[in-house]
């Protein structure tokens, strides 16, 4: 039988009362949760394995078909988007499931009520959680993409058309890519949050990805060309991608004012979040 | 010390939890009693600002749960067992909780020793029974050594054993002078643990007092008496005040204690061959008092030759 005192056998293991926890410990503790659990590497490994697939297949084929490939479509070919487009759309896919996860889990198992009767202060869970997700996003998604950009060039080295990151645009295009693809996350978590269901907010998130971008083009196609660069998805990620100074779709803003846009959508998400996150009943 | 003030609140058309006063003192082990649907839980909800009350005030040492400065060493709960994620170890999880709050990782591996779950502290409490589940909602509580602990059905689960060790648990915690405040729907084991009581039905409070008072107090408390001389001694417990039931050989008198019948009995001449208080159990006292406040009531036990 276990000794029945709760008191302490070293009191200096907590600290005094009174003292102040606050957002430094309730980062450590979301990093804490983040690594401790097997979905997070599971999908950063398929995130990974994903975008390199793609790069992969897609490189190889394109310098196997060179030879052979139309010269119009040689002068288009944007060999540093070509490289990373795998990760911006793989990427996406896998983001968005594990950025719903880390808040929606929390409810699914009923660990929020345990985590907010710890931490009471909302906005410092929230947040905490929040940074942790998007640092560690931010991490994998850029580290991929310098790196499928990397196995991209020397697949692509037969064309002749390989890129380096000092090329204009080239650098832009392959950071981009990976922040969007953190973006998306933090999306889908200030989604997760709204809607505090995993199936939910995986659909929600989707829908707003996929399927509105789609849903769109049912649009008189004048209405159509002007609301496209407001999309979030659909044309926005082949703007983001490309290494080029000019957009190739002239109803597109840059590859800048895209990634903003995408920001403003993930901004609104997170703030609608937050609010509901501290007002509602857990 | 936790005091709840006109505390009230309302899930669209139920009422919850309706205008509940009460304080809960350090030094006791408080039991919360009510049948299921009562507000118990609701309320336990609402002093960790888990939920925002429609009206009143919860506060632990006076202040709302929300302000706290470091929670975990004002308050340690344990609302419901399954309250973890299942895919992370025992460790990791009371870490990740320990963290938020600056609690040594040393002070984790502590609370896993007293609970007793040091053995399976690196497994995933996915794969743990009810009772290890409650063991482990138990060290998350008392990770930050805190003054006032609140469980929810803490038995719920656990093997005899465990049973007698929650219950020396919280009578330690509530001799080393922190506030315990438990609730449980079984009454034997409150009337083992309990020093206590505030007793709710349907949101409203119906009790507030001492163990001893709550079950006094009952209308079951009742004096049985054997004498040959029925009819003489009921008509003079009757005209003291009291009320009888006659049952077989003996006359149950409520209203009057022991001595007071003994009297009665003693100057009217009449012989007693038998007289003693009707212990009422804590459980008949408490269903007594709620019967008229449970929202579901078994119907008859249906027939199995039916």
């Amino acid at each position: 039988m276990a000794t029945v005192t709760a008191g302490l056998a070293r009191p200096d293991a907590v600290p005094a009362l009174g003292a102040r926890a606050g957002i430094a410990g309730t980062l450590r503790s979301e990093f804490t949760k983040i690594r401790s659990v097997r979905s997070t590497y599971w999908s950063l490994i398929l995130l990974v394995l994903a975008g390199f697939a793609w790069t992969v297949a897609d490189c190889l084929g394109t310098a196997h078909n060179w030879p052979h490939m139309a010269a119009q479509d040689k002068i288009g070919f944007d060999a540093t988007q070509a490289s990373v487009t795998g990760v911006a759309l793989f990427g996406q896919l896998v983001i968005l499931v594990l950025g719903t996860l880390v808040l929606t889990s929390e409810y699914s198992t009923g660990m929020i009520r345990t985590s907010l009767a710890v931490m009471p202060r909302r906005a410092v869970l929230y947040w905490s959680k929040a940074a942790v997700f998007a640092a560690v996003s931010v991490v994998i998604a850029v580290a991929t993409s310098l790196a499928v950009f990397g196995v991209g060039q020397i697949l692509l080295h037969s064309t002749g058309q390989s890129a380096s990151l000092s090329q204009p645009g080239a650098l832009r295009a392959v950071l981009l890519t990976g922040f969007f693809v953190a973006l998306s996350g933090a999306m889908a978590y200030g989604m997760g949050a709204i809607v505090r269901n995993t199936a939910g907010g995986i659909t929600a998130s989707f829908g707003l990805m996929f399927l509105v971008p789609q849903l769109a083009k049912a649009l008189p196609s004048a209405w159509y060309a002007d609301l496209d660069r407001w999309l979030p998805g659909g044309d926005m990620l082949p703007a983001i991608t490309s290494s080029q100074s000019q957009p190739l779709n002239p109803h597109m803003f840059s590859a800048w004012g895209e990634f903003a846009v995408f920001g403003g959508y993930a901004v609104i998400m997170l703030g609608i979040g937050a609010l509901l996150f501290s007002r509602r009943d857990a | 010390m936790i005091e709840a003030r006109g505390l009230t609140k309302r899930y669209e058309r139920t009422l919850a939890v309706d205008d509940l006063s009460f304080t809960v003192r350090p030094g006791l082990v408080t039991g919360f009693l009510g049948p299921n649907g009562a507000g118990k839980t609701t309320t336990m909800r609402l002093v960790l600002g888990l939920d925002r009350p429609t009206a009143g005030t919860v506060t632990i040492d006076g202040r709302p749960h929300r302000q706290a400065a470091s929670p975990m060493r004002e308050v340690g709960a344990l609302i419901d067992a399954r309250a973890a994620h299942g895919g992370r170890s025992a460790r990791n999880h009371l870490l990740c909780l320990a963290q938020t709050n600056g609690i040594s990782p040393r002070r984790v591996d502590e609370v896993l020793g007293i609970v007793g779950l040091s053995d399976v502290a690196g497994k995933r409490s996915k794969g743990f029974s009810l009772g290890m589940s409650q063991r482990l909602g138990i060290a998350a509580a008392l990770l930050g050594d805190p003054r006032v602990l609140m469980f929810d059905e803490p038995v719920n689960g656990l093997d005899p054993e465990g049973i007698l060790w929650i219950r020396n648990l919280m009578r330690s915690l509530a001799a080393e002078g922190r506030v315990v405040f438990v609730s449980s729907h079984l009454m034997s084991e409150m009337e083992n643990t309990a020093d206590h009581l505030i007793v709710v039905g349907r949101g409203r409070l119906i009790a507030d007092c001492g163990m001893a008072e709550f079950i006094d107090r009952s209308p079951g408390q009742a004096v049985m008496v054997r004498t040959p001389s029925q009819d003489l001694l009921a008509q003079a417990v009757a005209d003291a005040g009291g009320s009888v039931t006659r049952e077989s050989d003996q006359l149950r008198v409520r209203g009057l204690s022991e001595d007071q019948v003994g009297d009665i009995a003693f100057a009217n001449r009449v012989p007693v061959y038998h007289l003693a208080a009707a212990k009422v159990s804590l459980e008949q006292a408490f269903m007594e008092l709620t019967a008229d406040s449970v929202d579901y009531h078994a119907g008859l036990p249906v027939s199995q030759e039916a």
